[in-house]
């Protein structure tokens, strides 16, 4: 069996910033890997560990920087990883929907995973739609926000818990081949081990041009256009409750009150 | 400062894990004095109990530069969970070091595994910086040494399971201390009291006993006579971790003073505006920093494999980076005023754990002495 980890290196901003056109100015700005992909990452590590013969595959789409990301996942137990990067993309102002499923896309057509696992949401960009649309595009059953999994690999049946909105939760089998979007809590994510780090720079990472993937530069093109970025007006409305615990506690109890929190 | 690939993942791994899993408990253990376990356990599933436990045995075998950014991760997070593992590493190292193939067969591949834990016996109530003048003594008796002595300070000492001891084949002979491995549940071994002291309250210090205890001959690490020079080598990679503890002590103080100076306000200003404060955090950084330099040049030195230069490099990185810990806590304290001084902050607990830093593993006056024997002699 093999599984397909989507992971992304995504940038985390610094208190303090400053904006340069439409974009975060990039001295501001640090990377890290996406906290929905953490989870994706030890799902998939977990299945290799309590299945036979499962194949943990981490794939990427980015600069030669993220490699440091990347192999954060194989240090945690993914087998080997694919890079996809190409001057066209690093020309691209930015790459939406579409253009990263259609570059997954032939990732899977290459791999042939029978499963994938992908973050709900980037921390950044927050799309949280890449998964889904990817399910569409290669044809894949897909369950999206799911925060349990079972896996019945002999026959070929993934059923999931996926959290829906107002607390409700809802049991579905999905079939394999199929893409999972992954809860975060859905497990405990593992810190690295230092012999797995240590492995990790002895794994493969294979980068891949779109060349290799059989796709040309329009794949960047988008229909989406950032026209603008800016830092929305906030307003700070803090009540500050002084005294004793009792006095504070009704005071508060009359905030809640007042607002038609308590009756 | 270059690093390798490794080297800063294996980082970045040990800090997200000291600010994720030590930062938080740190208070209540040092409160309850109490040693957090769970936490040694997630260490062992790290792989950092094998830092210096050869590949072979299963251990990580970290070089010296990745020891000593452990070290400083680790004291960033609690300084006594990073002196635990640190004698740890003494044990295994010194087993791994001396031991015949039988003895590290025996006790390597379990160890770097997380337990059994190691503690290291060099001190005695008498014998403290000149440990020639110990009394314990491990007499050979046919195919056993039998050990008697009382050893002071022992990290680990009620915790540990297995004990590298140093004591006299001769009692009357000076020259004749070796290094042996006393298994804990040995006949004859048993724990002091545990240690009430000003810091490092979530470390367990005791007193050892060795009544009449019986070890096989096997036990015995390095030849009669070469106990002292053998923990002397071993010590000058524990001075360059004491060093690297140092950095991190004092770099959480000089992070946490610069959070707190910037939302503290008097004088309708945070107090990072006012001079006086910039300049104290100024001569932090700065002593920060050069204690930093010295204990990564300490450790490149070993890498390369120079035993003098390394053990002039690590008194030096020892002594400067230890003294700077409690300078820089001091400030900490300083900048927070009131709120410093109380457990609501965690400066009040670097500032009470920074002292040791410049008492074990060699006090300041003993790494002045070494660092000036090297210069004249």
């Amino acid at each position: 069996m093999k599984v397909l980890v989507t992971v992304k290196e995504v940038a985390a901003v610094e208190d303090e910033f400053e904006i340069d056109g439409t974009a975060i100015d990039e001295a501001y700005l640090e990377y890290d890997l996406n906290e929905w992909d953490d989870y994706a990452i030890e799902e998939g590590v977990q299945i290799s560990e309590s299945e036979d013969d499962v194949e943990v595959v981490s794939v990427t789409i980015g600069p030669e920087r993220s490699e440091e990301t990347i192999r954060m996942a194989l240090a945690k137990g993914a087998d080997r990883a694919v890079r996809v990067w190409d001057d066209s993309l690093e020309d691209a102002e930015m790459l939406d929907v579409e253009a990263k499923t259609n570059l997954l896309a032939a990732v899977v057509e290459e791999e042939e995973p029978d499963l994938v696992l992908s973050g709900v949401q980037a921390d950044d960009d927050g799309f949280g739609a890449t998964g889904v649309s990817l399910a569409d595009e290669v044809g894949f059953e897909w369950a999206a926000v799911v925060n349990d999994l079972e896996l019945d690999v002999e026959g070929g049946v993934a059923s999931v818990r996926r959290e829906l909105e107002g607390g409700v939760e809802e049991l579905t089998d999905v079939d394999l081949p199929a893409v999972l979007t992954i809860q975060t809590g859905i497990n405990e994510p593992r810190y690295a081990s230092l012999r797995g780090i240590r492995q990790a720079q002895r794994k493969e990472i294979k980068p891949m041009t779109l060349d290799d993937l059989g796709l040309s530069a329009d794949v960047a093109e988008s229909d989406l256009e950032i026209v603008d970025m800016y830092e929305p007006e906030t307003e700070s409305d803090a009540t500050l409750f002084e005294g004793s615990p009792d006095e504070t506690a009704g005071q508060l109890a009359e905030v809640l009150r007042d607002g038609g929190v308590g009756q | 400062m270059d690093f390798t690939s490794e080297q800063e993942a294996v980082r970045d791994v040990v800090r997200e894990f000291a600010v994720e899993e030590l930062r938080p408990v740190a208070a209540e253990c040092d409160a309850e004095q109490a040693f957090p376990e769970d936490v040694w356990d997630d260490l062992a599933d790290m792989d950092l109990t094998g830092l210096t436990v050869p590949e072979g045995y299963g251990g990580y075998d970290a070089d010296p530069v990745t020891y000593a950014l452990i070290n400083e991760e680790l004291a960033y997070g609690m300084l006594s969970v990073a002196t635990a593992l640190s004698v740890h590493g003494l044990a295994t190292s010194c087993i791994a070091e001396f031991g015949s193939e039988d003895v590290k067969d025996e006790w390597l591949p379990e160890m770097a595994t997380g337990r059994p834990v190691g503690a290291f016996a060099l001190s005695e109530p008498q014998a403290g910086s000149n440990p020639a003048e110990m009394s314990t003594v491990a007499r050979r008796d046919g195919d056993e040494f039998v050990v008697d002595g009382t050893k002071q300070w022992i990290t680990n000492g009620k915790r540990s399971d297995v004990v590298i001891l140093f004591a006299k084949t001769d009692r009357d002979d000076p020259g004749s201390v070796t290094q042996f491995l006393v298994p804990k549940d040995t006949d004859g071994v048993s724990v002091g009291k545990k240690e009430d002291k000003l810091g490092l309250r979530a470390s367990d210090t005791t007193s050892l006993e060795f009544d009449g205890a019986r070890i096989p001959a096997e036990y015995q690490l390095t030849e009669e006579g070469r106990g002292l020079s053998a923990a002397f080598s071993i010590l000058t990679g524990g001075r360059i971790a004491i060093g690297a503890q140092s950095v991190g002590l004092a770099q959480s103080a000089l992070d946490a003073a610069l959070e707190y100076s910037q939302e503290r306000e008097q004088f309708d200003q945070p107090i990072s505006d006012i001079q006086t404060i910039r300049h104290k955090l100024a001569d932090m950084q700065t002593k920060v920093q050069a204690g930093r330099l010295l204990t990564y040049d300490a450790a490149r030195k070993k890498a390369s494999g120079d035993p003098q230069a390394t053990a002039m490099a690590a008194s030096q990185a020892k002594l400067f980076s230890s003294e700077s810990a409690i300078e820089v806590a001091n400030e900490a304290v300083q900048i927070h005023g009131g709120y410093g001084y109380t457990t609501d902050f965690p400066v009040e607990r670097l500032y009470r754990d920074a002292k040791i830093l410049t008492i074990y593993e060699g006090t300041s006056e003993i790494q002045k002495k070494i660092i000036a024997r090297h210069l004249l002699d």
